[in-house]
């Protein structure tokens, strides 16, 4: 097998064809589908319509409820938590609030409690998995939606969401999105984001999948990064408390049943700690690396789905986790980087899906469920590629956009897209770049009101890891949203809930009781939830170790 | 693990491994397939991760790592998920750099000609030596960058900056002691709050907001039958199919 | 024409006003000062020790930069700047030893060959432009106003870099009578400023300031004509400073050459940055008739 510009010889032959066609294409309006349309195709080729890829919890406030396979494996296997090696009387921690999660939500709701709810630094503990910032949030390269032009407004914004969400959202936390989102973006800029503009200082704003009009603010296609540096500096010269590298891996309630903080497990040296709060906010994010369905995913490496776990364990319910978010464009080849996305802003800024004759199948902006669908259809029909290690996909025509914008759009506004490609000797302003749907986000979790509370009382809950803004379905740009809008509003609730709080013995029976009841339901399985890690060491390695220091 | 509909394997395990290469981490020396990133090569040597893995995506810097080739005489940097693995890479990963950050406020600074080089007054150690721009794995003029904050081109030092996900390797290396990641994320902070124009059209929106305006719509939205709002849903214009460009009513 | 310059930080900072009305006399002399490409600060202070190579990286690169935008001269602004990159330039033409260092450390450059000519702005206006040439332009002489030159250090020391005689030089006395004014010649002309005692010890370089200035009013000078942008802060911020030290005692105001070429080739006022020095130069400007 030759490798031509990257590429093994036989993908060239069908990029040629790309190449050939290009021309024709350009021209071509492949028709959004309808909503009939849409649904036939979701139906036959998405997995959220499959049978095998989900099933009945048999426990917990979810119930005979269907969730996806890899969420209720965790759900019906045992705590990682051993109670009886923590004692509850010793407090290491003492605060008003515990963040659990150093991204995006966790971050801006600290930096909301302390400078708006005026709730002093030292009475704020965020702890994180990895280092502060390492989160999805940092990752988001498309961009963040608000309704800031005259022909937009936040009414429409609410209807795209909504209908985005196939009408499963809450209403008002819909809402909630859609109004705040303006304020949120005038936050960024006081605190000195460098949103992409044009010359007279509008924002340079395109349309994602499933949004009618144009609203996607960016930052060139480093949108997540920008933002999520920008609020990650503000919090460490307010110098907010962050322990880093440091998991909650159960929630801790007290004798009234009140979430009362939790355990932190330093994962560099084995401790635990006992962190006591009044409130606790949880902004634990997805779960990508759970792959659901066996997809390969976007991912960070700590999105493991433990935010969900340890709430259920306290008893509050979830939602809408029979469907997650499989993006349409992760990337299929080289073999280095599946799974990895590809931003939508490539085909925002004009790129069109291709498959291996060269021809278009969909127009290139549906709802991403939709998309997806589409995609993995044309590859059933055998109109994909296969990659030389098995990997399906089709072509995105990414030199479409320099002939559209000019030569050197895909540089400046895909820096980071480019010096991907690149360094795998791709060029993608002159070749397609390869792409098949990947575990993206996940669309449901702990259920919220519009002030961010939980079904528990005492705890919190913004961001990736709730379930209802976005129904079961969440369209591009609302997630940086989703965790600037309820961030903010999980901290200054927080800050009014705790003046009133009183905290009162605390207590780790919930993890005890929930144990028993997998016992009594004769429920077993080899793994103990939250893993807080996924793990990739080599299969050989594994089967080797030992268990001795 | 359940059946599924994707032909294809989970990410981190290649559905054929075809021929190693023999790499060497802290020396010690394993075989790993060809064509891994030096990220997931580390793992299949029996490797797990707690530091030094963040994003596995080229965004958050934690994998910053330092290679040399055999005999080869220069030493090379890289993100340990953004680079495939070589015969003969001699690797470690740095997870973690010790580069203070200055405290300041934002609030009280102004984009002025030394707003930059009064917080980080060690930039004008700078002996313009490179050394910085050569171990940045993101490609990044970062002595330009410096240069650039020291002279107080503070929209320049923010552009060429951007890409900059601080992974801390330039700031290992500068013989000048400089934090270089710190003082770029001034200059942009500088540069979007103050430098970078107004957005008109978000401030009339914030206008409207305070006034009130939205609120019954989207209300009258949230109370309505589901047919209805469906309907309205599937008469929306799409601004990106041209729906708004003859005037069309917004 | 156009004529690469390289501006050193200064002229972008605290210096702008230099920059801004040497590009305006050049144009107007015929010549477009074109700003180099990537460039970088020049080192500041050159290193006299022999084994400090790498104080010079910061020179030479930016010699490199020149070749590479395929000139052999450039000019230079700032007396600081002038001095190092001459400096380094010499030593390099002395030393192909240590230009091989250097190349070979700058691995990623392409190598120094040695071509580039450094000029400072005004020995180009002496030996290209030609005084006699510039005396021809000039529109406003400006008749009746004493000016003291002031030379300071960089543009002198050591001799080897020097753009005229050490000892006595002339080139801004020549200048000055080009543009029809009068000299006020002294004995301080070659004095130092402070230099970057300006940092640590204020008030010494305010004594300076006030010594240089005093010879200056007490011989009828109207203001000091300088070229070196530290010797203007230093005259001009810590002579105002002095003032507030010494009872009743008041600095004399201190422009550019590059300004007082432009007031009497008859340039717009406005674009010369006249208003920030700290010691307005404006009443005495507008006293002698230089400007309304
Ligand atoms: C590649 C990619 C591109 C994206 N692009 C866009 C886009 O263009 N526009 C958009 O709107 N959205 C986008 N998204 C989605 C969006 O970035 C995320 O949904 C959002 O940032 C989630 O924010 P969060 O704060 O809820 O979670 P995160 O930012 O993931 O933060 C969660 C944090 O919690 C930590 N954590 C996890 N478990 C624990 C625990 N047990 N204890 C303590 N800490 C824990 C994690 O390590 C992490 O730091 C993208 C996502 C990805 C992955
Ligand atoms: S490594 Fe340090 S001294 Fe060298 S060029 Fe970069 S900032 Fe300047
Ligand atoms: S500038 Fe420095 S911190 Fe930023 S990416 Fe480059 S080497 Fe890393
Ligand atoms: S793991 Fe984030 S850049 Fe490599």
């Amino acid at each position: 097998m030759k490798i031509i510009d990257g590429y093994p010889d036989y993908m060239m032959e069908s990029i040629k064809l790309v190449e050939q066609k290009r021309e024709k294409n350009l021209k071509i309006d492949v028709p959004a589908l309808t909503m009939e349309g849409r649904e036939k195709v979701l139906k036959a080729y998405h997995p959220d319509f499959m049978d095998s890829t989900k099933r009945e919890v048999k426990l917990g406030p979810n119930k005979g409820e269907m969730i996806y396979n890899g969420i209720v494996d965790l759900l019906e296997s045992k705590s990682i938590l051993d109670t009886k090696s923590v004692d509850l009387t010793k407090i290491h921690y003492d605060v008003d609030i515990l963040i659990i999660g150093g991204g995006g939500a966790g971050t801006v709701a600290a930096l909301f409690a302390h400078e708006v709810g005026g709730v002093p630094k030292d009475k704020i503990l965020i702890t994180t998995k990895l280092r502060h910032g390492d989160a999805n949030s940092m990752m988001a390269q498309g961009g963040i939606q608000a309704a800031d032009r005259p022909v937009d407004s936040p009414t429409i914004h609410y209807l795209d969401i909504y209908g985005g969400g196939h009408f499963t959202n809450k209403p008002e936390l819909a809402k909630a999105l859609a109004m705040d989102a303006p304020r949120i973006i005038k936050w960024h800029l006081d605190l000195g984001v460098m949103y992409d503009r044009m010359e007279n200082g509008e924002f340079q704003e395109l349309s994602g999948g499933g949004t009618s009009r144009n609203r996607m603010h960016s930052a060139k296609d480093y949108s997540g990064m920008e933002l999520m540096r920008n609020i990650r500096d503000r919090a460490r010269n307010l110098e907010i408390p962050v322990l880093e590298f440091c998991p909650i891996i159960e929630l801790l309630l007290d004798d009234q049943g009140i979430v009362s903080g939790g355990i932190a497990f330093n994962m560099e040296t084995d401790e635990y700690y006992v962190i006591r709060s009044k409130v606790t906010i949880l902004a634990t994010g997805g779960s990508g690396r759970l792959h659901l369905s066996n997809y390969p995913t976007t991912n960070h490496y700590g999105a493991t789905g433990d935010g969900l776990v340890m709430a259920y364990h306290a008893g509050a319910n979830l939602k809408d986790l029979d469907t997650i978010q499989i993006h349409p464009t992760g990337d299929a080849y080289p073999e280095a980087v599946v799974g990895i996305l590809s931003t939508e802003k490539i085909r925002g800024l004009g790129a069109i899906p291709l498959n291996k004759d060269g021809d278009p199948f969909v127009f290139p902006l549906e709802p991403r469920d939709v998309e997806s669908a589409a995609f993995i259809q044309e590859c059933k029909k055998g109109k994909g590629l296969v990659t030389p290690t098995g990997m399906p996909g089709v072509w995105l025509d990414s030199p479409m956009i320099d002939i559209i914008h000019g030569k050197g759009t895909i540089e400046t506004k895909l820096a980071g897209e480019y010096r991907k490609f690149k360094r795998f000797d791709i060029d993608m302003t002159k070749h397609p770049i390869f792409v098949y749907p990947t575990y993206h986000y996940q669309n449901g979790g702990v259920e919220i009101n519009e002030k961010t509370e939980t079904a528990l009382p005492g705890l919190l809950a913004a961001g990736e890891v709730t379930g209802g803004v976005h129904g079961k379905n969440r369209l591009m740009g609302n997630s940086l949203l989703d965790y600037n809008v309820f961030g903010r509003r999980a901290g200054l609730h927080a800050a009014e809930y705790i003046k009133t709080r009183n905290v009162g013995k605390l207590s780790l029976k919930h993890i005890d009781d929930y144990n028993k009841k997998l016992d009594e339901l004769n429920i077993k399985s080899d793994i103990k939830a939250p893993i807080l890690l996924p793990e990739y060491r080599g299969k050989e390695v594994l089967a080797r170790a030992l268990d001795i220091l | 693990m359940t059946e599924t509909d994707v032909e294809c394997a989970k990410q981190d395990e290649p559905s054929q491994v075809t021929a190693t290469v023999e790499i060497f981490i802290m020396g010690k020396r394993y075989d790993v397939p060809i064509g891994f990133t030096i990220m997931k090569a580390i793992e299949f040597a029996g490797y797990q991760y707690i530091r030094s893995c963040g994003c596995r995506a080229g965004f958050c810097g934690a994998c910053a790592t330092v290679y040399r080739k055999g005999q080869e005489q220069k030493l090379h940097f890289a993100l340990a998920c953004q680079c495939l693995v070589e015969e003969g890479m001699y690797l470690v990963q740095i997870p973690f750099v010790p580069a203070n950050k200055a405290l300041y406020d934002i609030n009280d600074l102004a984009p002025e000609d030394n707003t930059i080089l009064t917080i980080y007054p060690e930039i004008a150690r700078c002996v313009s030596c490179n050394t910085c721009t050569k171990s940045c794995p993101q490609d990044i003029k970062v002595m330009m960058y410096i240069q650039n904050s020291l002279r107080g081109n503070i929209a320049k030092a923010a552009e060429l900056s951007f890409d900059c996900i601080q992974c801390g390797l330039c700031a290992m290396r500068c013989p000048a002691d400089i934090k270089h990641y710190h003082v770029s994320q001034l200059a942009r902070r500088l540069r979007g709050k103050y430098i970078d124009p107004e957005s008109k059209e978000l401030n009339a929106r914030l206008k409207e907001l305070e006034e009130g305006k939205y609120m019954d719509e989207v209300d009258e939205m949230m109370s309505m039958d589901r047919d209805i709002i469906l309907n309205l849903y599937k008469k929306r214009k799409i601004e990106a199919q041209g729906d708004l460009d003859e005037g069309a009513d917004a | 024409m156009d004529m690469l310059y390289y501006p050193g930080c200064t002229l972008k900072t605290s210096a702008k006003n230099l920059e801004a009305s040497a590009i305006a006399i050049a144009e107007k002399l015929g010549y477009k000062l074109v700003e180099m490409d990537d460039w970088n600060c020049c080192g500041v202070v050159a290193s006299l020790t022999s084994d400090d190579l790498m104080h010079h990286l910061a020179s030479l690169r930016n010699l490199i930069r020149v070749e590479e935008q395929g000139q052999d001269k450039v000019l230079v602004l700032c007396d600081m700047c002038y001095n190092t990159l001459k400096q380094t330039d010499i030593r390099m033409k002395a030393s192909q030893s240590d230009l091989d260092t250097l190349n070979s450390f700058m691995d990623e450059e392409s190598d120094y060959k040695n071509t580039v000519k450094i000029m400072h702005f005004l020995e180009f206006l002496r030996d290209e432009v030609g005084f006699a040439t510039l005396k021809k332009k000039v529109k406003k002489p400006l008749k009746g106003l004493r000016v003291m030159p002031y030379y300071g250090c960089m543009l002198l020391r050591p001799r080897e870099v020097a753009i005229d005689d050490a000892e006595d030089p002339r080139i801004l006395s020549d200048l000055i009578k080009a543009l029809g004014a009068k000299v006020v010649d002294n004995p301080y002309k070659i004095e130092c400023c402070g230099s970057y005692r300006t940092i640590d010890q204020k008030e010494l370089t305010s004594r300076r300031a006030k010594s240089i200035s005093s010879y200056a009013s007490t011989h009828d000078a109207d203001l000091i004509m300088l070229s070196c942008p530290l010797c203007q802060y230093n005259l001009d911020v810590r002579g105002k400073e002095a003032e507030s030290m010494y009872d009743g005692y008041s600095q004399l105001p201190t422009l550019y050459f590059t300004q007082l070429i432009a007031l009497a080739l008859g340039l717009d006022v406005e674009s010369l940055g006249l208003d920030s020095h700290a010691v307005d130069p404006a009443p005495i400007l507008r006293k002698r008739g230089v400007i309304d």
